[in-house]
């Protein structure tokens, strides 16, 4: 122990002494990061299967993917609705009392809104027409009807569902997780 | 089989219990560890680089499928938060530890800076702690590893900052940047609080207590939840009752001496359960103050989007999360509330995404926003001082027991007036920062929260107003001491688990020096 403590008072008078002197260290990356060789990171994991829905309906469902496909569509990477947001948001809502009542509201609000077509039978711009009013209010807080109060919901979970997917955060966002690096990289912007 | 009593029985394996375990066995005295979580395998049994997608409900679990641990506030597992913790490593001055003496409110603790300056030392020798020599006179220098590089978020805040005439350093951590022993330094994959898996981030566990084991002085005995203080009629403790966590057989764990290092608010609920004919309002509470002065830090937090970093190309610059820090500059000045705030930098992992619901619009162009936005998502967590007030406070809820049958602690907060005020400057600070850094502010915090809990047993000279003495040691029962955040009489607005450490190096001394002398 006594040993131990006077090599780590060794070194630290070491680094003291270097830093006063010159405010700089005078080591070299190999010495003083030569140790991080053995770790390494596994790629990122596999997308975990989502389990069947248990609280929508099949033709629910439907309707909520092609919503998602609406709120974050395809461009390079792919859309809402093919990055399976659908299950996540069925796995949320069965759980949750007070999504069970937004979205058992706000469901039909939508399908009313189509002059008794079903909302996945509209086109695009149809569907456009009735939902970006929505996303409008939901910007400007506008919430009163239970259309709003649903998309407010919507939106949340089709963002928490997708960003959190591995097509949203690897491919989408480009986010790798977490890296092994030698040294920290120092910002060389003209900040 | 006569039951093996030792010298020091410690509950908790935290950062308090920990140190205090290695301390202790390093001078030769018998100590047992009683942990209420399981053994577990720093470098093994954390989901440390786990993505979120790999669960189905995205909340990345703290334990790898089929490893046990951090499974209630009982019962998390050897190491304790240590292993969860960021790291933040401030030593706390004069300043913050006379802070009624200054400026008329709060409490005083009963030592001061010097007394703890040679633990600080010690600790910052033993776990390694990066910063740099800033020479700030209430922020006092340790003996650093060199500081990481601030990231480019960092340096534009500060820039802010600056133009405001505010300070801003590197911060300070018990995270290696050089390697240190058998520890490598930290390759910076900004997982530092799903547990380090290199133990680059000091750990109780695996840098005091495995080291410690050597010596034969130090048992360890997991998997044990901590029921009862035992005391002798002489008013002397004598170990402590606990149930197997997985088996829920009761057994008893005896000792001269016995240190409670169970975090904050169950150290105060174990001496609150311990009741007894000599302490029927329980243990060490004859003076009727255990859980009172329960002082919590309170923070807020703003979150930006950095506009010189948006739309710029995603790095990998998490880091080891904050770099950087703003001291506290308010008890310099001229202000209508006691005590003041330091602020932390963006500690906040990238998976974190839940920023992008704030994002307006929907359609290709919020798809287009909210990656141009995820480079530049900035986090300033500002973190005040909250001063003791009656009705902020530690207790039992005797109705909701836990699954071991034990009933569950219960905090109550109230943010007085003082409070408020501090809470609404450093939040109006925290905001006048950032804009000056060039932000686009899309979530300020309107309500205090609690971190780094802290009180509830606090230190003092007077038995009739304190629960322990400035040695840790209970007024009411000689050999009894508690070892936490809980003995704080003042927070200060810094990051504590470092001053935790040097108060439970501190008291391993005295009572080392105690049984030298055959005085416990």
């Amino acid at each position: 122990m006594a040993e131990g403590l006077a090599e780590e008072r060794r070194e630290a008078l070491k680094i003291i002494g270097a830093i006063s002197a010159t405010c700089a260290f005078p080591f070299s990356a190999d010495e003083l990061y030569g140790q991080q060789a053995e770790h390494e990171h596994a790629a990122p994991g596999k997308s975990a299967p989502m389990p069947p829905a248990k609280y929508f309906k099949p033709e629910q469902m439907e309707l909520l993917g092609v919503i998602a496909g609406l709120i974050i569509p395809a461009t390079d990477t792919p859309s809402a609705k093919d990055a399976g947001v659908a299950s996540y948001i069925d796995l949320v809502v069965s759980g949750n009392p007070n999504l069970q009542r937004t979205f058992s509201e706000g469901l039909p609000w939508i399908e009313k809104q189509t002059n008794g077509r079903k909302f996945v039978a509209l086109t695009e711009n149809e569907q456009l027409a009735i939902l970006e009013p929505l996303c409008e209010a939901v910007d400007q807080s506008r919430i009163n009807t239970a259309g709003e109060r649903w998309f407010r919901a919507m939106k949340s979970l089709v963002a928490d569902g997708y960003y959190t997917s591995r097509v949203g955060m690897v491919d989408e966002l480009g986010y790798k997780g977490g890296s092994v690096l030698a040294s920290y990289p120092e910002c060389l912007h003209e900040h | 089989m006569a039951t093996k009593i030792y010298d020091v029985v410690i509950v908790g394996s935290g950062a308090a219990g920990g140190t205090m375990a290695a301390h202790l066995a390093q001078q030769g005295v018998n100590v047992a560890v009683v942990e209420g979580g399981p053994k577990i395998n720093t470098r093994t049994d954390f989901n440390t680089h786990a993505m979120p997608f790999e669960f189905p409900n995205r909340s990345i679990p703290t334990m790898k499928p089929g490893k046990q641990g951090f499974e209630s506030e009982r019962s998390r597992g050897l190491g304790g938060k240590s292993q969860t913790w960021n790291a933040v490593a401030w030593r706390m001055s004069h300043r913050d530890f006379k802070g009624k003496s200054i400026e008329g409110a709060g409490e005083d603790w009963p030592i001061d800076y010097p007394d703890l300056k040679p633990y600080y030392d010690k600790i910052d020798n033993e776990v390694g702690t990066v910063g740099n020599y800033d020479g700030l006179k209430d922020l006092p220098d340790g003996i650093f590893q060199p500081p990481v590089p601030m990231k480019c978020s960092d340096k534009l805040v500060m820039k802010g900052a600056t133009k405001l005439g505010l300070k801003v350093i590197h911060v300070r951590k018990s995270t290696l940047s050089r390697p240190k022993g058998n520890r490598p330094s930290c390759h910076f994959c900004g997982n530092c609080m799903a547990g380090c898996d290199v133990v680059a981030k000091y750990n109780s566990y695996d840098v005091h207590m495995i080291p410690a084991l050597k010596t034969g002085k130090l048992d360890l005995i997991p998997d044990s939840i901590v029921a009862e203080v035992m005391v002798s009629k002489e008013n002397r403790a004598t170990g402590v009752r606990t149930i197997n966590r997985v088996t829920g057989e009761q057994s008893e764990v005896r000792g001269k001496t016995v240190v409670i290092s169970a975090a904050c608010v169950q150290s105060v609920a174990l001496l609150m359960m311990s009741k007894s004919q000599l302490y029927p309002n329980g243990l060490a509470n004859s003076n009727g103050h255990l859980g009172k002065h329960f002082i919590p830090h309170f923070t807020g937090g703003v979150q930006v989007f950095l506009k010189e970093l948006i739309g710029s190309p995603l790095k990998a610059d998490e880091g080891f999360l904050d770099h950087a820090y703003l001291p506290s500059f308010m008890h310099e000045r001229k202000r209508d509330y006691a005590r003041s705030f330091g602020a932390q930098f963006g500690y906040q992992n990238r998976r974190a995404v839940g920023w992008a619901r704030q994002i307006p619009g929907m359609g290709k162009n919020y798809k287009q926003a909210v990656k141009e936005r995820m480079p530049a998502v900035f986090t300033f967590s500002p973190y005040g001082e909250k001063l003791p007030d009656a009705k902020t406070f530690i207790d039992l809820d005797l109705a909701q027991k836990d699954k071991y049958g034990l009933p569950v602690a219960r905090r109550t907060v109230t943010w007085t007036d003082n409070d408020m005020k501090l809470f609404k400057d450093m939040t109006s600070w925290s905001v006048e920062i950032l804009k000056s850094a060039g932000s686009e502010v899309f979530a300020v915090g309107d309500t205090p929260m609690t971190n780094h809990e802290l009180g509830g047993a606090r230190m003092g000279s007077d038995p009739k107003t304190s629960t322990v003495d400035a040695n840790c040691c209970t007024h009411d029962v000689p050999n009894l001491y508690v070892v936490d955040g809980s003995v704080f009489p003042s927070a200060s607005e810094k990051n504590p688990t470092h001053t935790i450490m040097a108060l439970a190096s501190r008291t391993a001394d005295h009572i080392a020096a105690l049984m030298k002398k055959g005085e416990l």
